[in-house]
């Protein structure tokens, strides 16, 4: 079965439809702020205000939604960390690079969210107090936290509903932070770092030192980020005429490469929670059959670009199997920021750490005009210095050089 | 001052029936329409065939038109507007001006029927990912009116006829995300009726509704949903649809057939979806001049619903058509009858009342 | 009485009926769970309903009708097929069926359903890490035995795993058994939350010899920070 056979790349985000939606302020629901001020009015909580200097988004009904730039508290994913440090590494990376202030703290749990949605063994009051314990350490630095995970991002906006509408489960969590001694505190907005990423996309195409023109990219939006409280993810009506989330997508505009669309965007990569762990027949059947197979079929991208931790790990760890059942899979999977990364003139080991990933991602490399025999070597030096003692870590100052 | 003139705002079904009647009755009335022509939405977004006995949407309406301009005690004025309104029952004072041109001739009357219809839901908002601001092979129920009037139902982006049709039901109605609660009434019998209509003008073509429950009340049962089924094999699968999303040169629509128990995914030419009733702005617009009540999803609140369908938060205001909220032609039809009689009997009783 | 025959006819009526009280209990049952079209949108979308005889509107259908005895045959049956993506919340009556079956599933837990201890067999040392050490998914769980599909890569990463994680600019990555380093005031915290919120007792009910363990890690942990356990 050859991929590029009969493929006409399409491109969705530029529609050819002839009509143009107009968004009226008349039918905008509510917007969540005015009872979480009120809320910090009764002396419920502490409202932690987006700090300056800040770009304001549009959301799905039209809200704006404040995105900061820096003076960021990265609460981290746990599988981007354990599993794949590339993608947590770039996101620092680009912060480092656009000298942007920025918080990498120990005083921070995993959301515990993979955890309760794959074995709920867990409960509404512990995944809150959760929550608001990192708010809360946050908070306490006066930075302002900016989530890496798009599944702590999506269960923290559900939990946040949770916590506005429901007063005895706040109380209860109160009497919990209480005991350990911590504010009540909760963010003026709930931000995904890739919405940070989207805001400062013309940044990093200013800085783009990579031509990424003949790059072709096949899209996956995370589930959690924009079908977990739906009115809360940005919203372009430049990007796929406004009906379709916008983040992720936007940055590979700004960057030059081109969007293909396919017939299976709106699917679940099939991450499952559980099922990636103890069930795996079912990820990697799905990823393979209703994601990866058709957009080399349908799309023949150079790479396929998310912007969630259990997205990139499905997408890209579950295509060996399928490879060796003559399945049409074999394109690189990574996140938007180290795609962005990749732009800007990152090293794809020492940053984006590549090495980390499954699938072939050096065509791709090539394709971008690095050459990775050469940073692979150069790695590989860097690992010597590690093995023989002369460095103990690999840091940051050596990654600029 | 009292007044026996009667006032409708609104050149639709309802409002040209009102006026016949007011006219019929000998009595006085104004018709005030925004449009430069009479005939409301069946004839400004080209109704094909009446969902009740297939007749022309456009000879129909004439008729209606024909009928209140026949009367020389109704006076119609097009491009015109209501800008404001003071008093009471017998005795309002209204302003008419031209439309979008503030200063207004200051007019009396003693009776108001408000009949200033419906606009369709806009697909843009809906959370189902339709598709209709990225597909122009996605379409409404009125883009659909327009196609089968002319004869010339097509896949737009192609120009040729379709082979395969579907529509969804529900778009923009009963969805508590959205906001529009209730349900908009006609549009299953409206899309039967158009899957008919697409049946015949393009045999070639396969046709789909796909739906939550089928709204067919009384004889529309016998008269349109049967037939669609025996005679024009439309497929009725029940399953709404989640997302539209394009694949090769066709539109994938994604659903499940509830009664298979199946997730099912197929590709489609055409998709029409059936976009239910909402306010128009003319409503919005009459109901804060008039100092009207509006219900929940800003319709014209009618207080005492089954007993007195015409009725309003305002005495010597009455309300008649899909202001009112969805209706189909036979309640349009049936409240300005109603509205024509109330309005004619109070300044009738105020006259005599005056002798 | 249902509509069908009861699956689980040797299980009382009443405790079947305590189950279904306790799921209507929770806090965000009332905005999980409203009336239900029986449309099937929550099925179009869900990626298990693909490739599992799993439907999210059976889900929502029987809670609607409170049939408790197919309720409790999905609890015991169908709920942990899930993938939690929550494509369902597409629902145009507001439900969650995604939402609905958290819950569901924490009853069943809270029960110690063994359809939730079968569920979770071979799931206990997840849970040990993210409950005992504060992060998910640590490198030191890429090992071939425990993902052999995801091909020879997890080979070369376990081989070599000390020194690719030293060979990470982010400070806070130079770890092996966590995701990143986590200080021991905030496991601390972490612990006293799992306390205070009666999840030590769900582990209880679906795993004793994991509960025994976390136990005397937490405990450990919290005397010597001067906690009371």
């Amino acid at each position: 079965m050859t991929a590029t056979a009969g493929i006409i790349p399409y491109d969705a985000v530029n529609t050819s439809s002839s009509r143009k939606f107009e968004r009226m302020a008349e039918y905008a629901p509510e917007d969540f702020h005015k009872h979480l001020f009120e809320l910090e009015a009764e002396g419920e909580w502490i409202v932690q205000r987006v700090p300056e200097p800040y770009v304001e988004v549009m959301t799905k009904y039209g809200r704006k939604k404040k995105i900061p730039l820096e003076l960021s508290w990265h609460h981290k994913s746990c599988g981007q960390c354990g599993h794949i440090p590339g993608y947590s590494t770039a996101i620092f990376w680009l912060n480092r690079k656009l000298n942007f202030k920025y918080l990498d703290p120990t005083d921070q749990t995993s959301c515990t969210a993979w955890n309760y949605y794959a074995s709920a063994t867990s409960n509404a009051a512990a995944q809150a107090g959760v929550a608001m314990r990192n708010f809360a350490a946050a908070y306490e630095t006066g930075y302002y936290p900016i989530i890496h995970c798009g599944t702590s991002y999506g269960h923290y906006k559900e939990t946040r509903e949770e916590l506005l509408h429901h007063a005895e489960l706040r109380h209860q969590v109160r009497d919990i932070m209480r005991k350990l001694g911590k504010a009540m505190v909760m963010p003026e907005e709930i931000v995904h770092y890739s919405e940070w990423v989207h805001v400062v996309r013309d940044r990093i195409a200013a800085n783009q030192t990579r031509d990424f023109s003949q790059i072709s990219v096949a899209v996956h939006p995370a589930c959690h980020y924009y079908k977990l409280v739906q009115e809360d993810a940005i919203y372009d009506p430049d990007i796929y005429g406004g009906q379709r989330t916008a983040t992720v997508s936007a940055l590979i505009v700004a960057l030059g490469a081109q969007v293909r669309d396919y017939s299976t965007w709106f699917d679940c990569c099939g991450f499952g929670f559980r099922h990636i762990l103890v069930q795996r027949d079912f990820t990697r059947s799905f990823a393979t059959l209703r994601k990866i197979q058709v957009m080399k079929d349908e799309a023949d991208p150079d790479v396929v670009i998310t912007h969630d931790t259990g997205c990139v790990t499905t997408l890209d760890k579950s295509q060996f199997v399928g490879k060796a059942h003559g399945f049409n899979v074999g394109v690189p999977v990574m996140s938007d920021a180290q795609f962005a990364a990749l732009a800007m003139g990152a090293h794809p080991y020492r940053v984006c750490q590549l090495h980390w990933h499954s699938t072939d991602y050096r065509p791709l490399l090539e394709k971008m005009g690095i050459d990775h025999e050469r940073a692979w070597a150069e790695f590989q030096d860097d690992l010597k210095r590690l093995k023989n003692g002369e460095k103990e870590y690999l840091t940051w100052e050596d990654v600029d050089a | 001052m009292t007044s026996d003139t009667v006032l409708i705002i609104g050149g639709g079904p309802a409002g040209l029936e009102a006026a016949r009647l007011i006219g019929d009755l000998g009595e006085k009335a104004i018709l005030v329409e925004k449009r430069e022509a009479l005939g409301g939405t069946p004839i400004y977004e080209h109704y094909a065939a009446l969902t009740h006995g297939f007749r022309s949407a456009e000879e129909a309406m004439n008729e209606l038109i024909a009928a209140a301009r026949a009367n020389p005690t109704v006076d119609i004025r097009l491009g015109s507007e209501l800008v404001e309104c003071s008093g009471t029952a017998g005795d309002f004072k209204v302003k008419i001006a031209n439309a979008g041109n503030g200063a207004g001739e200051a007019v009396n009357v003693g009776a108001i029927i408000v009949a200033t219809g419906f606009q369709h839901f806009d697909p843009g908002r809906e959370t189902q990912m339709y598709g209709y601001y990225e597909y122009d092979d996605v379409i409404t129920l009125a883009d659909a009116e327009k196609m089968l009037k002319e004869h010339n139902f097509v896949t737009p982006s192609k120009g040729t006829p379709p082979q395969r049709v579907c529509f969804i039901q529900c778009v923009g109605s009963r969805d508590r995300q959205i906001g529009n609660e209730y349900c908009s009434k006609v549009c299953c019998g409206i899309s039967s009726k158009q899957a008919i209509e697409i049946r015949q003008q393009v045999p070639g073509a396969k046709v789909f509704i796909f739906y939550i429950d089928m709204r067919m009340y009384g004889y529309w049962e016998n008269e349109i949903y049967w037939p669609a089924q025996e005679q024009y094999h439309v497929q009725y699968v029940k399953g709404i649809i989640t997302e539209i999303i394009r694949k090769g040169d066709r539109l994938l629509v994604r659903g499940e057939d509830t009664t298979m128990g199946r997730p099912m995914e197929v590709p489609m030419d055409v998709v029409v979806l059936a976009v239910g009733m909402e306010p128009s702005k003319g409503t919005k617009d009459a109901a804060k001049i008039l100092g009207l009540k509006q219900n929940k999803y800003n319709f014209i609140d009618v207080p005492h619903d089954a007993l007195d369908p015409t009725a309003t938060s305002v005495p010597g205001i009455f309300v008649a058509g899909a202001a009112a909220g969805p209706k189909d032609l036979d309640d349009t039809m049936s409240m300005a009858g109603a509205a024509a009689m109330k309005a004619a009997a109070l300044v009738a009783k105020q006259s005599r009342v005056a002798a | 009485m249902g509509l069908f025959a009861d699956k689980y006819p040797d299980v009382p009526y009443e405790e079947k009926l305590r189950l279904w009280e306790e799921v209507k209990a929770d806090v965000r049952f009332p905005s999980v769970q409203y009336g239900c079209y029986e449309c099937g949108i929550c099925v179009a979308a869900c990626p298990s309903a693909r490739f599992y005889d799993f439907s999210p509107r059976k889900i929502a259908q029987a809670a609607g009708r409170e049939d408790v005895e197919l309720i409790y045959e999905q609890m015991n049956d169908d709920v942990w097929n899930c993938s939690q993506c929550f494509s369902c919340n597409r629902c145009p009556r507001q439900n969650s069926p995604g939402g609905l079956i958290t819950i569901l599933r924490e009853v069943a837990v809270k029960n110690g359903l063994k359809s939730a201890k079968q569920a979770l067999e071979g799931y206990s040392r997840i849970i040990y890490k993210i409950m005992g050490t504060g992060t998910q998914v640590s490198p030191d769980m890429l090992q071939p035995d425990a993902f052999p599909d995801w091909g020879p890569q997890v080979r070369e990463v376990s081989a070599d795993l000390e020194l690719w994680r030293r060979a990470l600019p982010p400070e806070t990555h130079h770890t092996v058994s966590t995701g990143w380093q986590v200080d021991d005031k905030t496991v601390i915290e972490l612990y006293l939350i799992w306390h205070h919120t009666g999840v030590m007792d769900m582990i209880a009910e679906v795993d004793e010899g994991l509960h025994m363990i976390l136990n005397d890690v937490m405990e450990e942990k919290l005397e010597e920070a001067g906690y009371e356990t």
